[in-house]
């Protein structure tokens, strides 16, 4: 408070200090005066100070709008005369003369030509912002009053503007009407070609010019997409970036090859994303990108995957990194890399086809056979034809186990072509599944669940002896994984289940242990229900030991020890479980079976076992299977005369299957010259003659183990050959194993092969069934289509059932009144009948 | 609604006055007893904004209490005073949720309008009013230009650079050393001291919230207990003696506030005091044609960079002009003069009767805080250059307004009297110091209202003391022109409670149709924004008389009122000119002859009052309705 005055009272403000009216004319001369200054850089002589206040006067006298407008006027006139007259004479007749057409000057010529224009038009822009920031500063005032009121633009703004308007749309030269800012783009873009072609440009200088084109808009809105960068260079420098890629692709893919074109693709895609970084703005950077990968890669894919050189041939020659390549740049314009898998999974059809065909070419290849001529095999009547069938089927073995490994092969290369080349890609991955899964189950290849199972046998045999546990588990996992890949598991289990018995009771198992491995790996991978019958094998053959040792304390705790006992070791098989049907091969006549009459020692024992069986489980029946037995027997030979002269009785153990055992004991009763002839034997044992022949021909044909002496000495044997004891066998061990001929596992026969299939539908059609009625129970209505779908659904894990034999099953049930048709359902359904 | 439970606030209450009475924390309301307070309080009883604002210009505490535990603000809400409770509150009152004083300033507000504002300047929300000064001071640590700092002060690694006034200003030690050694411009600490303690004590000095906790962050224990000895150090050399104790972390919100508040307003005064006995004294009065050949030293005892000038005013006589400015005194620094001497005469520009001028000497440091000056220190004009000797700059305004101005530059302080105000709130807007704009507005609106209470009830009837302190007209144009909305308003309420008195001046009129030329330059709109404002006032004048009249204070005014009907009287009697106008004039008269039978009646005379308002509202409508109605007419 003021002292002196008795009462404070407002005083008006002090505007009349210096007239109440303000002399326009005069202030904006000296103004203009102080701008021209500002524009000729002699700025550091002005006073702010009073410029500010004169300006701030003439706003504050409500001459806002004449400022505004003076000042605007001041500005064109000085970029159209004085600067626009500069920048014009930037321009050399050249660059000009190059709008129309490039040829006539050299390169450079037109690089330095172009540097000198751009160079001009920088350096105005960059003066013209600089002096319209002081401006800006000296009509702050009239920005913030006048401008915000009266809603126009700030003054600096709408100097830009008019920079954009009196320069860059401003034509060339008086007689040339094509705009500065055609021009502008024009010798960018000329720039940029020049870079592309390899030379070196000044990024620095164009940027520059890039950020002037951003920073003004080709309208009045201001906003992002109007930007001038955008609507006039950016639309520009992206079509002609689509030409240069189109041409330049097609060069490319005509001269070089796929490894070169991809690198070459994925240079200038980095290239123009530096070019974005450095010399244009980044906002660019998916648009040309988007057009350098259409051009250079969608358009192209097809055409470069197909190319000689292509994928196929990296695929074949391990180009690994160029099928890298390959992969980038088809992700990059498809998420799906569609061309890429399509080029994939037929090259592994093929090489899988391959790979089958090799296998049954293989398989039915008439062996290193004597008959060149190709009639030989179907020839019923040639003696041939039965030793080419054996040697085949061993040969078909060892396809099979090709087969196996060859397709592991391919699995390996693609595994790694995918690890190392695509990036663990997981389409991919499913497509290379897919394509696996397509040819081991092709139609036009039925084998492999066989094949799988063989190979699996194989290895149990013999091709894991000797192997460390992690060896072991490589080979279990890569049949494993074959297994994935087979639809028809019913089949593969039946084989398996097969292959498995066998090793079992012959004792061809290398290791319980991997056996029972290979089960619990299964077990994960096709489930519970796929392993519960193998795993009861297992449980049978221990059950058994139990037995047999039972039995043999039984045995001795009879009383008084019988020196001629006989030991038995006995297998009880559970007749569900056990696939004996393919092992015995006779079974088919059921009760019919033919008994094999034993001798009589032989018969007391199972007899002695039967009744302690029958004492341990009441109600079970047992069925001696003969055919799988095997008997060892000490047998005694003439003295003959040794190397050293002494004579000396020969003893031999002798292993012997059980029907041979029975056979050679009829001889024990015989004298020495007396024989027996084939059907003497038969009616004496009843053994099925195929059996028979088989036993006869490796005790009296094979030479190693030559006990009896067949008559005629040849290889068949015929119902009227004679045997006779061979006293004059001479074995250089003193164990002597008699083998069975053709007891291994080998590929069916197509006739045993037509049975197994035959065999298989059946128990489908069970399942089939089974499912259907599952679902129809749930359901109680469903349409035909639906039913189908859920039915293929549910069995998918076991096999792939045709929709034919559905729908037959479907017939069937509906035979048996489980189902019923609906009537007058719009689409086919059924209705479960509880 | 959040409000707490008694039993709350009685516990919160104890714990409070526990606290108070054992040091820990500051009595927010003391007890004053002084006439001053009592006086301020009655103001704020009845809603005298000019009182009000005196009062807070001579710095009485906003917050303190009266024997009756009331404090200003608890007033002003209760008996609803919207204006002076805002008035209060951006003086700095305090309505904190969740204290006792607080909540039932709150639970005290008379309505709604007022608890939404009380509310919305609650503690949680609003800052300290010293916050932009301090803000703007700790900017200039890191601010990289213009270039202000004219010192560079090392230690160990790293070097800061400085402002010689504000080191001299916060710290006697500096201020010491400088005076010692004025034209230093680098200075190195002893290695001994590390970096981290001297930049907390920087930031202390420079007014920032330091935290001691987030200096230390991620330092091991060592490094720690030397940074803290460090600071010790520091704080000891530089006699900041609370530097240590302040900088020590508290978690409790109130107490952060209270040390805050405390050390920004001992930082304030101390840039008062200094401000004061170096800027203001050392302001030279000369003539305006000399003023060129002032020249003052780059190195001097005050560490001025910049001159700043005011001419004053021509009509005015000297001796009135520098009414807060003694005769020239001008004192120099002791070891470096100003040097006033004859120098090369750049002509004065214009040759009149010699006018004096006053030159202040100023840093640019501070004159930051003007974006008019931000943008003349970064630009390329002279005034950015640099020169041997300081420049001049002249401020457009007296120099009793530049010196207001430079006040609330340097110290936050904006007390001036209603003679300048104008003339501030033009500087101002040219200076774009927005704060300051809004404080003399405040000033105007407050005091400007005469000794009319601008409680609404008081004045019914627009009953004004004769001596209008204000041309109303001139308020409303610097308001138009500075886009101060509070100005319009202000104007506008106080025309409409003393409408009878402009409704039929020609000024008035013009008034109108400028305000609705106003509105056509921004957009085709058929309201004028002055009148709705009016009329709103106006409905509130006579509607919150309906509402809150009390018999007792009914009887105090009868004397008012009568006068004041007799000045309607004269007033309708004026303007009798038009028809519609006369038939107007005979129902009122009617009514008071009417009201006159009633009134001998006990008891009715609260009806007729009623009437006669009624009427007078009608009547003043009806008229601004016939004003509009020739002005559109005119346009």
């Amino acid at each position: 408070m003021i002292a002196g005055r008795g009462r404070q009272r407002i005083r008006p403000p002090r505007r009349g200090l210096h007239g109440d009216e303000v002399d326009f004319e005069n202030t904006w001369a000296t103004i203009e005066a102080a701008f021209r200054e500002i524009h000729t850089k002699n700025a550091s002589k002005l006073s702010y100070e009073e410029l500010y206040r004169h300006a701030y006067r003439i706003v504050l006298k409500k001459k806002g709008e004449d400022l505004y407008h003076n000042v605007h006027e001041f500005e064109r006139k000085w970029l159209s005369s004085e600067v626009r007259a500069a920048i014009q004479q930037l321009l050399s007749p050249n660059l000009l003369v190059d709008v129309q057409s490039l040829g006539g000057t050299t390169a450079n010529e037109r690089r330095v030509a172009g540097e000198k224009f751009l160079k001009g038009l920088k350096q105005a822009w960059g003066d013209h912002q600089v002096c319209m920031s002081m401006l800006a500063d000296v009509l702050m005032y009239m920005d913030r009053v006048y401008c915000a009121d009266h809603r126009r633009p700030s003054i600096f703004n709408a100097a830009m503007v008019l920079f954009r308007d009196e320069i860059l749309r401003s034509p060339v030269s008086d007689h040339d009407a094509r705009l500065l800012l055609g021009l502008l783009n024009h010798v960018i873009l000329d720039q940029i070609q020049m870079e592309r072609d390899g030379d070196v440009i000044d990024k620095h200088l164009i940027k520059s010019c890039v950020w002037m084109l951003e920073g003004l808009h080709e309208d009045e809105t201001e906003s992002e997409e109007q930007r001038l960068y955008n609507v006039s260079f950016e639309r520009e420098y992206l079509d002609t970036s689509r030409e240069f890629y189109k041409s330049e692709s097609e060069l490319l893919l005509r001269d070089s090859n796929a490894g070169a074109y991809c690198r070459h693709a994925q240079r200038r895609i980095y290239e123009e994303d530096e070019r974005c970084k450095q010399t244009l703005l980044e906002s660019t950077g998916p648009k040309i990108q988007k057009v350098v990968e259409d051009e250079l890669i969608k358009n192209r894919i097809h055409e470069l995957v197909e190319m000689e050189s292509g994928v196929r041939y990296m695929i074949d020659n391990d180009r690994l990194e160029e099928l890298n390549l390959v992969y980038d740049l088809n992700r990059r314009v498809d998420e799906k890399k569609s061309e890429l898998t399509r080029a994939i999974q037929k090259r592994i059809v093929d090489m899988g086809t391959d790979v089958n065909n090799d296998a049954i070419a293989a398989s039915q290849a008439p062996a290193p056979a004597p008959a060149p001529v190709p009639a030989p095999a179907a020839d019923p009547a040639d003696k041939n034809k039965k030793v080419a069938q054996e040697k085949s089927i061993n040969q078909q073995t060892v396809a099979a186990i090709k087969w196996v490994d060859d397709v592991l092969t391919l699995k390996d290369k693609f595994d790694r072509i995918w690890r190392d080349s695509f990036e663990a890609d997981g389409l991919l991955q499913q497509a290379v599944t897919r394509s696996f899964a397509d040819f081991i189950n092709s139609p036009t290849f039925p084998r492999s669940s066989e094949y799988i199972s063989l190979f699996i046998d194989e290895n149990m045999k013999k091709g894991i002896k000797g192997k460390t546990e992690m060896e072991i588990d490589a080979v279990l996992e890569k049949a494993i994984i074959l297994l994935r890949y087979v639809q028809d598991k019913d089949l593969f289990e039946r084989y398996y289940k097969k292959h498995l018995c066998r090793r079992l009771l012959m004792n061809k198992s290398i290791s319980n242990e991997v056996e029972k491995q290979m089960i619990s790996k299964m077990k994960i991978e096709l489930g519970n229900n796929f392993t519960l019958k193998l795993e009861a094998m297992f449980k049978d053959m221990t059950i058994s030991e139990e037995l047999t040792a039972g039995f043999k304390r039984h045995v001795e705790g009879l009383g008084e020890k019988d020196p001629k006992r006989i030991d038995l070791n006995i297998n009880v098989l559970t007749s569900m479980t056990w696939s004996l049907e393919t092992i015995g091969g006779t079974v088919e006549d059921g009760e019919g079976r033919p008994r094999c009459n034993f001798p009589t020692a032989v018969e007391k024992v199972k007899r002695g076992f039967e009744k302690y069986y029958n004492e341990k489980h009441s109600g079970r029946q047992l069925t001696w299977l003969a055919n799988m037995g095997s008997a060892d027997i000490r047998a005694t030979f003439k003295k003959v005369q040794q190397k050293d002269g002494s004579f000396k009785e020969r003893r031999h153990e002798l292993n012997v299957p059980t029907y041979g055992m029975v056979i050679l004991l009829l001889f024990n009763d015989l004298p020495a010259d007396q024989h027996l002839t084939f059907e003497e034997i038969q009616a004496q044992t009843n053994i099925p003659a195929p059996d028979l022949i088989r036993n006869l021909q490796s005790l009296a044909v094979a030479p190693k183990t030559r006990i009896l002496i067949k008559e005629p000495m040849s290889k068949d044997v015929k119902p009227t050959d004679k045997f006779f004891f061979n006293e004059g066998f001479n074995g250089k061990f003193v164990k002597i194993k008699v083998g069975v001929i053709s007891s291994g596992n080998k590929v069916e026969s197509d006739r045993e092969r037509r049975e197994t299939e035959k065999k298989n539908d059946d128990s489908r059609q069970f399942c089939i069934e089974a499912a259907v009625v599952r679902i129809m129970k749930q359901r109680k209505e469903l349409s035909h289509q639906q039913l189908i779908l859920e039915t293929l659904s549910q069995l998918a894990g076991q096999f792939k059932p045709e929709v034919n034999m559905v729908k037959k099953r479907i017939e069937s049930l509906i035979e048996r009144e489980y189902l019923e048709r609906i009537d007058g359902a719009k689409v086919d359904s059924y209705r479960y009948l509880a | 609604m959040d409000v707490k439970k008694k039993y709350e606030l009685e516990a919160a209450l104890a714990t409070e006055a526990q606290a108070i009475s054992s040091g820990q924390l500051k009595e927010e309301n003391p007890l004053d007893l002084s006439d001053d307070f009592r006086l301020f309080c009655e103001a704020c009883r009845r809603g005298d904004l000019k009182v009000c604002q005196e009062m807070i210009s001579q710095g009485v505490n906003l917050n303190a209490r009266d024997k009756y535990d009331y404090t200003p603000l608890i007033l002003a809400s209760l008996c609803g005073h919207y204006e002076v409770i805002r008035l209060l509150l951006e003086n700095g009152a305090l309505c904190e949720r969740d204290t006792f004083q607080g909540e039932r300033c709150l639970y005290n507000a008379l309505n709604d309008r007022i608890r939404n504002l009380l509310l919305s300047y609650d503690y949680a929300k609003s800052t300290n009013p010293l916050q932009p000064l301090a803000a703007h001071i700790t900017s200039l640590l890191t601010r990289p230009s213009p270039k202000t700092a004219d010192i560079a002060i090392t230690a160990f690694d790293q070097t800061f650079y400085l402002h010689k006034f504000l080191l001299a200003a916060r710290s006697p030690y500096f201020a010491k050393k400088l005076a010692a050694a004025p034209s230093t411009t680098s200075w190195k600490l002893p290695d001994k001291i590390p970096a981290e303690s001297l930049g907390m004590a920087l930031q202390y000095l420079y007014f920032q919230e330091v935290s001691i906790r987030r200096a230390l962050l991620g330092l091991s224990d060592e490094q720690e207990l030397v940074v803290l000895n460090g600071i010790d150090k520091v704080g000891k050399q530089l006699e900041t003696e609370r530097l240590f104790e302040d900088i020590t972390e508290i978690d409790d919100r109130r107490r952060l506030r209270q040390r805050r508040a405390d050390e920004l307003s001992r930082g304030r005064d101390q840039l008062d005091d200094w401000f004061q006995n170096n800027i203001v004294k050392h302001k030279r009065v000369v003539d305006t044609d000399k003023v060129d050949n002032i020249k003052w030293d780059r190195e001097n005892s005050i560490f001025a960079d910049i001159l700043l000038r005011a001419d004053d005013d021509e009509e005015l006589e000297p001796e009135q002009s520098g009414t807060s400015t003694p005769t020239t005194r001008t004192i120099n620094g002791p070891l470096n003069g100003l040097p006033v001497g004859p120098r090369q005469s750049r002509s004065p520009s214009r040759q009149r009767k010699p006018r004096k001028s006053t030159v202040y000497p100023a840093h640019r440091a501070m004159l930051l805080r003007s974006e008019y000056f931000l943008t003349m220190f970064s630009s390329e004009f002279k005034e950015a250059q640099e020169t041997p000797h300081l420049q001049v700059i002249t401020v457009d305004c007296s120099p009793a307004v530049l010196e207001t101005i430079l006040t609330f530059m340097y110290t936050e302080r904006a007390d001036f009297g209603l003679d300048i105000a104008i003339d501030v709130l033009f500087a101002a807007d040219m200076l774009f110091i927005e704060k300051l704009k809004q404080r003399a507005a405040i000033i105007i609106s407050a005091l400007g209202n005469g000794s009319t209470s601008a409680v609404e009830s008081d004045n019914p009837r627009g009953a004004t003391d004769a001596d209008e302190t204000v041309d109303i007209y001139e308020v409303l144009q610097a308001g138009w022109e500075t886009k101060v909305q509070r100005l319009e308003e202000f104007a506008a309420r106080y025309i409409a409670y003393r409408l009878e008195f402009y409704i039929d001046e020609p000024e008035f009129a013009q008034i109108v149709q400028e305000s609705a030329n106003r509105v056509k330059a921004r957009q085709e709109t058929d309201t004028v924004e002055l009148v709705d404002d009016i009329r709103y006032y106006l409905s509130e004048r006579f509607r919150l008389r309906f509402e809150d009249s009390g018999l007792d204070e009914m009887m105090d005014e009868d004397a008012a009122v009568k006068a004041a009907e007799k000045d309607l009287g004269l007033a309708v009697d004026d303007l009798s000119l038009e028809d519609k106008k006369k038939d107007e004039q005979a129902p009122p008269v009617e009514q008071q002859i009417a009201a006159g039978a009633i009134r001998t009646l006990d008891g009715e005379i609260i009806g007729d009052e009623f009437l006669q308002d009624a009427q007078n509202y009608q009547i003043l409508l009806g008229k601004i309705d016939s004003l509009l109605e020739r002005l559109n007419l005119d346009a």
